[in-house]
């Protein structure tokens, strides 16, 4: 399932889809509180943008664009990303993930800081979903196989 | 007695070669793939090492900007919202998925100037809604009467086209006019499911093949129009 | 022009239940394949003609092409399995 497709047809299909299914997934996560859409959502678009590269071009080519330590480290950061955004809040001097409080730093209004906190926090989901689900699909298209299991 | 001896004799050797060409046809059809998926690699490598380090990278930056005003033309289609901030997330996310991506649409080095290319298919697109309205018509006549006069045939043909964009494009033009569907290409020919005989006859006057080549700038023998866009760009250079 | 829409729906949906017909009894796995891919493509227009009809085009859109989306990387991938099981 992770061969390079013979079909031509799908291959250069495929080719020029994916910078657009990918933008589409950051228009989701950022327009989240205007139109339905938001962190996951966005996410789970972006990780199938890239399981759509890796079944329509091998499994070494999309190594090459997203190892799986490139996937590890990206959804650890999300979640960094998520609990910065609270442990700033609680530094600042109030309940964890007040957002209220980002007001002092960023010099706007409560309400406006209250939005892009939210909207920071989304990022960071929309990340974690993003590699988790490449990472999913790796371990079952390649069976759990580490290349250093074959020596 | 011998007559059946003779008769099961026959049919033996019938039966081997039967075999053997069986055999032939499938190490034929092997050796092809191999040496058409080793034919395109060994293509794509020579194209990328016929430019130099110099014009690799410049290449890469031209692709990179041309992805980065495409995303950002799609960005506000999408998001109907043109204060700063929106704008600024718009800028930041495309050169995110502009670096992401960068080589995936623009893969091939073409030969041809892309503002041409541009101006014919916005030209030739007419022509293909109408092919697609006439041919809706006709196929709606063929289901619609009660004997339903269809009869269905696949296509073998040969195109003179020579990128994968543009076989691609000559494949989707195919499927999306009602009453042909193309099922396969493999090795440069390409499979086509026709509904009945007038569509057949149709595709078979090679008048869409000479739309999309004349759209590439791709064609063997040498179209005037060509000598004459070109030309005028050669003259504003001297 | 809200009736036409709603009128219009239904037929679709009417041609929905026909594909699914095929999607439940196809012999075989392919033509199981070939009526939901059908099914998508309608569900599309249907859920836009639900956007007109609630004066809410924008909101319909976005989980149109959403679904656009994910019904054609489903058909790739399942395309995908079955060739490499060796049914096709």
């Amino acid at each position: 399932m992770t061969r390079v497709t013979d079909d031509i047809i799908i291959r250069a299909v495929a080719r020029v889809m994916i910078p657009f299914i990918q933008l589409y997934a950051l228009y989701v996560i950022m327009h989240g509180h205007h139109s339905p859409g938001g962190g996951f959502q966005g996410g789970v678009i972006l990780g199938a943008s890239f399981i759509l590269y890796l079944l329509t071009h091998g499994l070494e080519e999309a190594k090459i664009r997203m190892s799986e330590i490139k996937a590890g480290l990206f959804s650890s950061f999300g979640v960094l990303i998520y609990s910065g955004i609270g442990l700033l809040c609680l530094i600042l001097g109030s309940n964890y993930l007040d957002y209220g409080k980002l007001s002092t730093i960023l010099k706007v209004v409560p309400a406006q800081a209250r939005s892009l906190g939210i909207l920071g926090v989304e990022i960071g989901v929309g990340i974690t979903v993003m590699a988790v689900m490449f990472s999913v699909f790796f371990d079952i298209s390649t069976g759990g196989e580490l290349p250093e299991d074959e020596e | 007695m011998e007559v059946t001896v003779l008769v099961q004799a026959t049919d033996k050797a019938f039966e081997i070669l039967e075999k053997a060409r069986n055999e032939a046809r499938e190490l034929l059809y092997s050796s092809a793939k191999l040496t058409s998926e080793a034919k395109s690699l060994a293509e794509k490598r020579e194209a990328r090492a016929f430019l130099s380090g110099a014009q690799q990278s410049r290449l890469a930056f031209r692709n990179f900007t041309i992805t980065f005003f495409i995303l950002f033309a799609f960005w506000i289609l999408l998001s109907g919202r043109f204060d700063l901030f929106h704008l600024t997330l718009g800028i930041i996310c495309c050169l995110l998925v502009s670096y992401m991506s960068h080589d995936l649409l623009f893969a091939n080095t073409r030969v041809g100037d892309i503002r041409i290319m541009v101006r014919r298919f916005f030209s030739a697109g007419p022509w293909f809604l109408g092919q697609i309205f006439s041919a809706n018509l006709h196929v709606a006549y063929l289901a619609l009467s009660p004997k339903m006069p269809i009869d269905p045939q696949i296509i073998r043909f040969t195109t003179k086209l020579e990128s994968d964009i543009s076989w691609v494009a000559l494949a989707n033009s195919i499927t999306l006019t009602p009453g042909t569907i193309t099922v396969d290409i493999r090795e440069g020919e390409f499979f086509v499911h026709a509904l009945d005989r007038k569509v057949a006859y149709d595709l078979n006057t090679g008048e869409m093949e000479d739309k999309i080549a004349h759209v590439f700038m791709e064609a063997d023998h040498v179209y005037v129009q060509d000598v004459l866009d070109v030309s005028r760009i050669f003259g504003a250079l001297k | 022009m809200d009736s036409f829409f709603l009128w219009l729906g239904m037929g679709l949906f009417t041609l929905v239940l026909l594909c699914l017909y095929r999607g439940v009894f196809g012999p075989g796995v392919l033509n199981r394949i070939a009526g939901i891919c059908a099914i998508g493509t309608k569900t599309l227009v249907i859920l836009l003609l639900m956007g007109f009809i609630y004066n809410r085009v924008e909101m319909f859109i976005d989980i149109s092409l959403v679904y656009a989306l994910l019904n054609f990387i489903g058909t790739i991938t399942v395309a995908k399995y079955l060739e490499m099981k060796g049914e096709v």
